[in-house]
């Protein structure tokens, strides 16, 4: 009952294109993993290899064609609205399938779907991170909601 | 003979009205895949010219002004800021590398920066290397030493004659205080190649202005964080900060490649109604030469040939046309897209000049040929038609 429940609190399982259901997991879900020593949960390393899906705003702090870039709970622009990230459990480094063709606004909500990485792992062009995508494709989130009012 | 023989000498009988039909439809190939190449030289210009470096950190002012000034060495440089911004970075344990750069003058059109070795400086994480083709680099003097020793790229070197050991200046001002160039850098394909490199104390030095200033200053700084999460905490923090605003290169391009994509769809809709006349061109002259011909084709029945041998023939003249045409017209573009790219880059502009032949050429000349056989159908389709009682009656 309380392994249950605790699934529902972590995954909201979302349809893909091809009709599969592709669990989501929130920033709440990637700072609560959080654990000693650059490590994280059991939970959240159960994703890794596995398709997932993370809504959240485009930091393009890579290559302009977005083939590398951070996806973020917060706006890069929005100076004032909130407070900024500041860690690696906030920040999820995303390595795009291909040249991702989106018309990038930053303070747009994007649903990002791809190969799921947890845990530390240091690439020789982007350093040190903590949550990874890859081979990920992205697209607009119409109406996502990133702040869970009341949620995990 | 064969219904393609029959088509190809129909074709050579009527070699001008031919030839012209294959020249509207390469010309219509032409323009179509130099605008898609060309479109995609200046994308990817922008892409292979952009910085390793994560963050820009310049004045308050235009985003877009301060990335196409110090990545690109366009447009006017934003105002300065001060020097004590740049130690400040370097003192931040978030920063891994921060590089100071001036920009100002010029010689002969190719832009002055005023930067340290550090902006040349070899790293795992940086996709562009500099390599010393003659020469040396400059050396990072002092402040109240400097060496005026210049480094240049290997597109200034070779427009302005400069080579190693030779002293230069522009303007009046700077005849005090003249150049010497102890390096040339190998080409590394970007806005580099177009620069003439020195040091800080130098730049300060030679500016009357900034020779007087205590507090030295600079135009931008180049950041690159120790970890890339730590980006959006560093651009906040100095955006939020009043003097100075930080910007994510690729930011700007992606905003600059929006824009574009405006034009884009404008230029598609141009290059759809070319498509369209064509293939209209196409239509109307493979019509009229049906026309002309019913009473060959009526002939050709009298002697037995099927209807569905007449329709091939004029399928088959039709998807001649469009496939010479198509083939012209891709090599037409191909270096009708060459031509252009070279008279940009030798204006300074940012383009890729590789044009390699893809899937993409086969898929278009396919296209092109399935065009051509759906402009020629109701011609061939008036052929098949024709009945031989009608057309073989007497002209009198």
């Amino acid at each position: 009952m309380l392994a249950a429940c605790l699934w529902l609190i972590c995954v909201q399982p979302g349809a893909s294109a091809d009709g599969q259901e592709i669990p989501r997991l929130t920033f709440a879900q990637l700072v609560d993993s959080l654990r000693a020593n650059f490590d994280v949960t059991q939970t959240i390393k159960s994703y890794s290899g596995k398709e997932v899906e993370i809504h959240g705003f485009i930091i393009p702090a890579g290559p302009p064609d977005l083939s590398f870039f951070l996806l973020s709970r917060v706006s890069a622009m929005g100076n004032y609205c909130c407070e900024v990230p500041v860690g690696q459990d906030e920040t999820v480094y995303v390595y795009a399938a291909r040249d991702v063709k989106i018309h990038y606004d930053p303070l747009r909500v994007y649903r990002v779907r791809g190969a799921f990485e947890a845990g530390p792992h240091t690439d020789r062009v982007y350093g040190v991170s903590l949550f990874r995508m890859r081979n990920a494709r992205v697209e607009e989130a119409v109406g996502a909601k990133i702040f869970r009012i009341g949620g995990p | 003979m064969t219904v393609l023989a029959v088509a190809v000498k129909y074709l050579r009988g009527r070699f001008v009205p031919s030839g012209l039909t294959v020249l509207s439809v390469a010309l219509g190939v032409t323009l179509l895949v130099a605008s898609l190449l060309l479109t995609r030289s200046i994308r990817e210009g922008f892409i292979e010219g952009t910085t390793d470096y994560g963050l820009v950190v310049g004045a308050k002012g235009s985003p877009t002004q301060l990335v196409l000034n110090v990545v690109f060495r366009m447009d006017l440089p934003t105002p300065n800021i001060v020097y004590s911004t740049y130690r400040r970075l370097l003192d931040d344990a978030r920063v891994e590398v921060a590089v100071p750069v001036a920009l100002g003058d010029a010689y002969q059109g190719f832009r002055y920066v005023a930067t340290t070795g550090a902006y040349f400086a070899a790293s795992p994480w940086r996709r562009r290397v500099f390599v010393i083709s003659g020469g040396r680099f400059f050396q990072d003097d002092a402040l109240e030493q400097p060496t005026y020793e210049a480094v240049l790229g290997a597109e200034a070197a070779r427009r302005t004659g400069l080579r190693v050991g030779d002293r230069f200046y522009e303007g009046e001002e700077q005849a005090e205080y003249p150049l010497t160039v102890v390096g040339i850098l190998r080409p590394s394909g970007g806005a580099d190649d177009r620069t003439i490199f020195f040091s800080l104390p130098t730049y300060w030095q030679m500016n009357e202005v900034s020779r007087k200033m205590k507090i030295k200053p600079l135009t931008a700084i180049l950041v690159r964080a120790k970890r890339m999460s730590d980006l959006p905490g560093l651009h906040r923090g100095l955006n939020v900060a009043t003097e100075t605003q930080a910007v994510f290169p690729s930011a700007v391009l992606l905003d600059i490649f929006n824009l574009l994509s405006a034009a884009e769809e404008v230029l598609t809709a141009i290059l759809a109604t070319v498509a369209f006349i064509v293939l209209l061109y196409l239509f109307v002259s493979l019509y009229s030469a049906t026309l002309e011909r019913k009473r060959e084709i009526a002939t050709m029945r009298a002697l037995g040939a099927r209807r569905s041998t007449i329709l091939a023939i004029v399928l088959w003249e039709s998807c001649a046309l469009a496939t010479l045409g198509g083939a012209a017209g891709i090599l037409g573009g191909h270096g009708a897209a060459h031509l252009a790219t070279s008279w940009l880059a030798s204006r300074g502009g940012l383009v890729t000049n590789r044009f390699p032949f893809s899937t993409l050429e086969p898929m278009a000349l396919g296209a092109v040929i399935l065009l051509g056989a759906l402009a020629g159908l109701l011609p061939a389709v008036l052929a098949y038609r024709t009945e031989v009682a009608e057309n073989l009656a007497p002209l009198s």
